[in-house]
């Protein structure tokens, strides 16, 4: 067990933000290239560089074992990278990386749970042991080639003769091997000894801001030149000797002549594009003849053109990648009000009763332009909450991929419509879900037997697709397979040995009997396997999809597969909603449940024998709820035929409500109802919440699901 | 003011010793309103603004010192009614009436009050604790009192119990 460091907590936050993506962006690289069974070599550096971000954060944040394993796996790349033809048995890194990939999201999954408390320090030993073998096997390979060149290189390095100018002192500074964050430790160096010297400068110049400066600190060692005050050159070096960390320092003493500018961006020069790390016997060769500073070879000249193309293509490549920036929620709803409160100020403003009567040919044409504008701005807001689904889908892939390994079931994973976009909430919880779903149609509906798919008359690899697609507000998920299909007598059979059944046998229909695998606890398999099996999913699957205001449905044909539907709405926080008015008040019913309005006659209305009045529509018979009398609101319009009925069904459920008249159609931002009101059963009476109008006024969303219930 | 601050304060002004009973420090400030007659204050760090009448939008289902929701600059904040609330009668509202909005761990509620007087000093010697016996008064939402210069208290209400209260 261990705790966070006292102080990083406020980082945290970023770091897992931060480390999950580049996660999700290793699976994503891990997948695309086993299909294609080849690492590239931009694929490579890529890897590389995640796993080197992942250990310079990790260690930062004090999470060593996370920091270890990234090290191991980015040592393993690191020969990959030099000899990209040492790969023979490709699957095996595949394993070795995802299982590394696994192991971060379950160590910071621990980590997240317990911010604050104590988490369980994960033992990766055996994984970081299998990581050097590894290394070390493919080293071996490759190290028949190159070790000579490197090793001549590296001396070439070291004894290097670097710029130093008159009467100054240059010192190359070595840390202690690992001690991690050398570019950190360098600054604190510098910092340390600043007070002492009249001079200083020192190489790489970025230590503060650049954490790629490491690398080359822990290659090149840090170059440090500067002139004590009064010649107490002595006392600078014991301050240098005795700082933390430092491992060893040279004095460097063959003077060159050189311009202090010069001296900044020689050394740039000297560095190779990519600094190979010196703990590996494996190099890069360096550049054996050292440029001058001050007279620069051509070779140095190329080589520094080359790094800056190289710096260049990569910021570019960054510049890509960062053109999306992670904003907190909160920073988006709080825009979101900002804008709200615009458009309110602006009709007050436009439709200020003090402008009644005044000619206002110019005023009239901005304040048209203005609200253009406006509504622009609440539409571009509205959809920067939007995300598509594809991170969804990847994660899906990735699933598929270990399940057709562990199963060995061959199956074909077709992916439509990851582009489109839905609220960041709901994407959230959309995907658990799905997880459960393309685990249960890997798991129950593909056929275990292929001889199975061959009699059935189906191609031999099953097809399991997952597919997006927007309808009219709302956003239909739909997982299936061309497996087994569900068979119904199976169901039924399981259903009554658990006494799931609430009606008799013979009432049920295929489609009620089908959607009982929804129930919480209910499993057709026999056996609980790592997958499936434990009759939880599908329960978790409903309710969360309940969540977010969505319903599923089961779809199936036995014999020819399985598909589940799930039809979200877009959004949670907007909504196309009726206004109707019912005395002073104004409420706004959600237009998906509105099946439709009308006006009635006295004659039309039908009462039971308690009184309660009913409708005839097209044969079927709707109950009449008032709304005033629901809501106790004192309103002129009691009479039925002087307001208006609107039919609203939910869950199959119907009924008529009646209110005073319509006002029309808007769409709306669904509020919840202040905290300090939660203790009142307002949700449960049929409101879900409240909305603020273009006018600035306040309307009551009517949830039609808890106002027939 | 947390009530340890409050206890302090009375048992300065009742010590034997001299100095400690002439303490007259600062401790806060306390934006005073009228309900009827009596003064009321509330210390101002937990005020967020105050408005004028406006629209109020009833909500159903709600007791009935609860008058609604109104909309603060888009936020959603119900509104309490104290006159209701403290069992006196209502009484129709004037162009002095208005709307203290608060706020208290993240739980806002405006209050409806007859008209607000002033924002004034808390000091250490006009402090009162309030009566011990809730069975005599409802002074449930009175955290402490304050001793005005001509005579008149002051009754400063508790605002976590007049927020957190649980319904009966």
């Amino acid at each position: 067990m261990a705790k966070i460091e006292s102080g990083m907590e406020a980082m945290l936050d970023m770091y897992f933000y931060e480390t999950n993506s580049l996660l999700e962006q290793l699976d994503e690289i891990l997948l695309r290239t086993e299909q294609a069974n080849a690492f590239e070599s931009d694929d490579i550096k890529e890897i590389f560089r995640i796993m080197h971000t992942i250990k310079g954060s990790s260690a930062m944040m004090g999470f060593d074992n996370l920091s270890v394993l990234a090290h191991k796996a980015e040592d393993m790349f690191f020969v990959i990278r030099e000899n990209p033809d040492v790969i023979t048995d490709v699957s095996f890194v595949y394993d070795l990386v995802f299982q590394v990939s696994d192991s971060y999201k379950a160590q910071i999954e621990a980590i997240q749970n317990n911010i604050g408390g104590e988490y369980e320090l994960m033992n990766f030993d055996d994984l970081i042991d299998k990581l050097i073998k590894a290394r070390d096997k493919l080293n071996s390979e490759a190290s028949g080639e190159t070790a000579p060149a490197s090793e001549a290189a590296h001396a070439a390095s070291k004894s290097e003769p670097l710029p130093v100018s008159d009467g100054k002192t240059s010192v190359r500074v070595f840390f202690d091997d690992g001690c991690q964050m050398e570019n950190l430790r360098a600054f604190l160096l510098i910092n340390t000894i600043r007070e002492e010297c009249s001079f200083l400068e020192f190489y790489p110049s970025d230590v503060e801001t650049n954490g790629e400066s490491s690398k080359e600190i822990v290659e090149n060692g840090f170059l440090i030149t500067f002139t004590a005050h009064d010649g107490k050159d002595g006392y600078v070096l014991n301050l240098i000797e005795t700082a933390l960390n430092v491992q060893s320092y040279e004095i460097l003493n063959e003077p060159v002549d050189t311009a202090p500018k010069a001296e900044e961006t020689a050394p740039k020069a000297e560095i190779p594009p990519e600094p190979a790390k010196t703990e590996l016997k494996v190099e890069k060769p360096a550049p054996k003849t050292e440029p001058k500073p001050a007279t620069p070879t051509d070779a140095s000249i190329e080589k520094a053109q080359a790094a800056v193309a190289n710096a260049n293509a990569q910021a570019q490549g960054g510049a890509q990648k960062q053109s999306l920036i992670s904003v907190n929620l909160a920073k988006l709803d709080a825009l979101h009000d900002i804008v709200g409160e615009i458009i309110t100020t602006e009709s007050m403003v436009i439709s200020n009763p003090d402008l009644e009567g005044l000619e206002l040919e110019s005023f009239n044409k901005a304040a048209r332009d203005l609200k253009k504008l406006t509504n622009e701005l609440q539409d571009t807001v509205m959809s920067i909450r939007m995300v598509p689904l594809a991170g969804v889908f990847q994660k899906m892939n990735r699933i598929v991929r270990d399940m057709r390994k562990k199963l060995n079931k061959d199956v074909d994973f077709l992916l439509e419509g990851e582009d489109t976009e839905v609220d960041k909430s709901i994407v959230d919880s959309l995907q658990d879900p799905l997880m459960h779903l393309v685990r249960n149609c890997m798991d129950h509906g593909i056929e275990d037997n292929v001889q199975d798919r061959i009699y059935a008359g189906k191609p031999e690899k099953g097809t399991l697709k997952l597919t997006a697609q927007n309808a009219s507000g709302e956003v239909i998920i739909t997982v299936s397979d061309d497996g087994a299909g569900i068979d119904p007598d199976k169901i039924m059979a399981k259903a009554r040995k658990m006494n799931l059944l609430t009606k008799p046998e013979s009432e049920y229909s295929i489609k009620e009997i089908q959607n009982l695998i929804l129930l919480p606890g209910f499993s057709t398999n026999e056996q609980v396997t790592e997958f499936s099996g434990r009759g939880v999913g599908m329960d978790v699957v409903k309710a969360n999809i309940e969540k977010c205001n969505g319903t599923i449905i089961v779809d199936s044909k036995k014999g020819e597969g399985t598909s589940f539907i799930i039809k979200i709405p877009l959004t949670l926080a907007i909504i196309d909603g009726m206004e109707i008015t019912v005395g002073d008040l104004v409420f706004t019913v959600p237009i998906s449940t509105i099946k439709e309005s009308f006006k009635i006659e006295e004659s039309q209305i039908l009462r039971d024998t308690g009184g309660n009045e009913m409708i005839m529509i097209r044969g079927i018979c709707y109950p009449i709820l008032r709304l005033h009398e629901k809501f106790n609101i004192d309103t002129d319009v009691t009479k039925l035929e002087d307001g208006i009925l609107l039919l609203v069904e939910t869950d199959n459920k119907s009924m008529c409500i009646f209110a005073d008249k319509l006002i029309g159609e808007q769409q709306v931002v669904v509020k919840p109802f202040p905290k300090y009101l939660s203790r009142y059963n307002i949700k449960g009476e049929g409101l879900s919440g409240c909305t603020i109008m273009g006018d600035g006024s306040i309307s009551l969303i009517i949830d039609t699901n808890t106002l027939i219930g | 003011m947390t009530n340890d601050v409050i206890k302090e304060a009375v048992a300065k002004q009742q010590s034997g010793d001299r100095k400690l009973a002439a303490d007259n420090s600062i401790l806060g400030k306390v934006m005073t309103f009228n309900i009827g007659d009596q003064i009321y204050g509330i210390e101002i760090q937990y005020i967020l603004e105050i408005i004028g009448m406006s629209h109020i939008t009833k909500v159903p289902h709600v007791p009935d010192y609860i008058k609604g929701i109104i909309n603060v600059r888009s936020k959603v904040v119900p509104i309490v009614d104290i006159r209701t609330r403290f069992g006196k009668p209502e009484i129709p509202y004037t162009p002095r009436t208005c709307i203290i909005t608060l706020d208290f761990n993240d739980t806002s509620i405006g209050i409806i009050v007859d008209s607000v007087a002033d924002v004034e000093d808390i000091h250490t010697g006009d402090i009162s604790a309030a009566p011990e016996n809730k069975n005599v008064n409802v002074n449930d939402f009175i955290q402490y009192m304050i001793r005005g210069e001509n005579g008149e208290t002051k009754l400063i209400l508790d605002v976590a119990k007049l927020l957190d209260e649980q319904e009966a």
